[in-house]
């Protein structure tokens, strides 16, 4: 069980303060993922206030090739790993989410198909940790086409990711 | 030559005068043929744009005469007509002046009327972007609408929703059969997108009705065919992009072909007349039908001359040699048509 594993520590205030052209990184109270690294990045405050769900998860993989056809708006169903459980419940390790376009930066993806949707990601990469805000089931707030090509291996709920974030390195 | 002949040579030429449409070739006189044929059988209905730049309905007969506008309102863009089965009412969406239609989202876009099938006392029936997706039930007492929580049917005396059920992946054009049996539309299906598929309108099984990527699903008469675009993959032309074409196929999936097909062209607008003898289609440069621009130009075939195939195409003939390529006649320039064979205009 997944339950909020961390979320009496994890509190997504990194915040990056740029003075005299240096940045500085305040100190975080993020709460450890897999890898060591460290969860949060600038911007993740506005992931608490999106979503019934809030966590962090690790892309497994890229299902063969993202379809690129600018006339057709669609969501891509990507397969993640658990790594923190920040707001909600989430029963299993493995959890299916649908993102909007994929092959675009999510903080200028979002349209009148999409609704709001954002985040920092510039790229979805294999092996990346991302920091996300959910809803559940896709269906209830996306009505378009959604590329599912987990369909014969995932009989359970596909989430639908509202704002993704790259967790920091 | 026999008196026949000559007598429809005659006619041919006159006919052909008495036709000239600014900007459109003459016809062959097997076009001739076929125009003289649809000439009054009923009429139809689309978008297009008028002389002020904004949308409009208009209806002409389906040979492209007598054509008429139904909603001279420059303040508002009309789309998207839709005469009910009995051909006495007529659906479209009113969309706020200016609105670019969005090919996929049109269902959503505006408000709701319905109007006496010649456009006379519209009546809104919801605010903006509700309803969405109405189209007819079969004795035109209920709507059929399409939202993200699912299927409503909607009682149009009382407005109140009398039934709902899972819209199971469906996101767009919702229709419903003639025998109030199906319903058809363009969803996702066992994990594939941009797909037509037939649900059951009692138990809301689905099934898939295209193999490929297809949408702008209607049914044919019968209430056994679906008529819908589709992209079929094996295409290299187009950057490898293809070109849709126009597909019919039994709504168990069974025994889809080629309806019409043209490289350089996508066609869209895919329809049959009330009796299915001829069927109605759309042809448009760029993907997507045209709903952006001014729509395209708008055909007819008869059915029994399909499969058709138009132009050199040479990769589409090489796909479906024994194409039969029978006349298709252009009579005018819009979007989404639909057909009736009631005299709408009687009265006016």
């Amino acid at each position: 069980m997944y339950k909020n594993l961390v979320v009496s520590y994890f509190r997504p205030v990194a915040i990056l303060l740029l003075l005299g052209g240096l940045c500085l990184s305040c100190s975080k109270e993020s709460g450890p993922v897999a890898d060591g690294k460290s969860a949060t990045t600038a911007g993740d405050d506005q992931i608490a206030s999106q979503g019934a769900y809030e966590i962090t998860a690790k892309l497994l993989e890229i299902p063969g090739e993202l379809p690129d056809d600018p006339l057709y708006n669609y969501a891509f169903v990507f397969k993640y790993e658990i790594v923190n459980v920040i707001r909600g419940e989430l029963d299993s390790k493995i959890v299916y989410i649908g993102h909007y376009k994929p092959l675009e930066p999510r903080d200028t993806v979002a349209d009148v198909s999409s609704g709001e949707v954002g985040g920092n990601l510039k790229e979805f990469r294999a092996g990346d940790i991302h920091h996300m805000a959910l809803e559940v089931p896709i269906d209830d707030y996306f009505m378009g086409g959604i590329v599912n090509r987990y369909f014969e291996e995932n009989t359970g709920p596909i989430y639908w990711a509202v704002w993704t974030n790259r967790a920091a390195d | 030559m026999k008196f026949g002949k000559i007598a429809f040579v005659i006619g041919y030429s006159i006919g052909a005068m008495a036709l000239a449409r600014p900007g459109l070739a003459a016809d062959t006189p097997q076009q001739a043929e076929l125009r003289s044929e649809v000439a009054a059988k009923g009429w139809i209905a689309y978008s297009a744009r008028s002389k002020n730049g904004s949308w409009d309905l208009f209806v002409s007969r389906p040979d492209g005469t007598s054509r008429r506008v139904l909603t001279d309102t420059p303040d508002f863009e009309e789309a998207a007509p839709r005469w009910s089965l009995d051909g006495r009412q007529l659906l479209y969406r009113r969309i706020a002046k200016g609105t670019e239609i969005n090919h996929d989202l049109w269902g959503f876009q505006g408000q709701l009327i319905i109007a006496n099938a010649d456009g006379s006392d519209p009546v809104i029936m919801g605010d903006d972007q509700q309803l969405p997706w109405a189209s007819w039930s079969p004795d035109a007492t209920q709507l059929i609408c399409l939202n993200r929580k699912g299927i409503d049917i909607v009682d149009i005396a009382t407005k109140n929703v009398i039934r709902s059920m899972p819209r199971k992946g469906i996101y767009q054009q919702l229709f419903w059969s003639a025998d109030g049996k199906w319903l058809t539309g363009t969803g996702n299906i066992a994990g594939k997108s941009w797909k037509v598929v037939r649900m059951n309108a009692e138990t809301g099984e689905l099934n898939p009705v295209d193999a490929g990527q297809s949408c702008t699903p209607d049914w044919c008469s019968d209430s056994k065919r679906v008529i819908y675009s589709s992209r079929p993959p094996e295409q290299k032309t187009n950057k490898g992009y293809g070109w849709t074409q126009l597909w019919v196929a039994d709504g168990d999936g069974q025994n889809g072909s080629l309806v019409y097909g043209e490289e350089g062209v996508h066609i869209y607008g895919g329809a049959m007349s009330p009796d299915d003898h001829y069927v109605l289609f759309t042809k448009c440069t760029e993907d997507g039908g045209g709903a952006e621009k001014t729509g395209g130009p708008m055909f007819i075939m008869r059915f029994n001359d399909t499969p058709a195939i138009t132009g050199e195409s040479a990769e589409m003939r090489s796909i479906h040699p024994n194409t039969k390529d029978g006349p298709a006649i252009e009579f005018g320039t819009g979007w989404e048509p639909c057909w009736t064979y009631a005299e709408i205009l009687q009265g006016r």
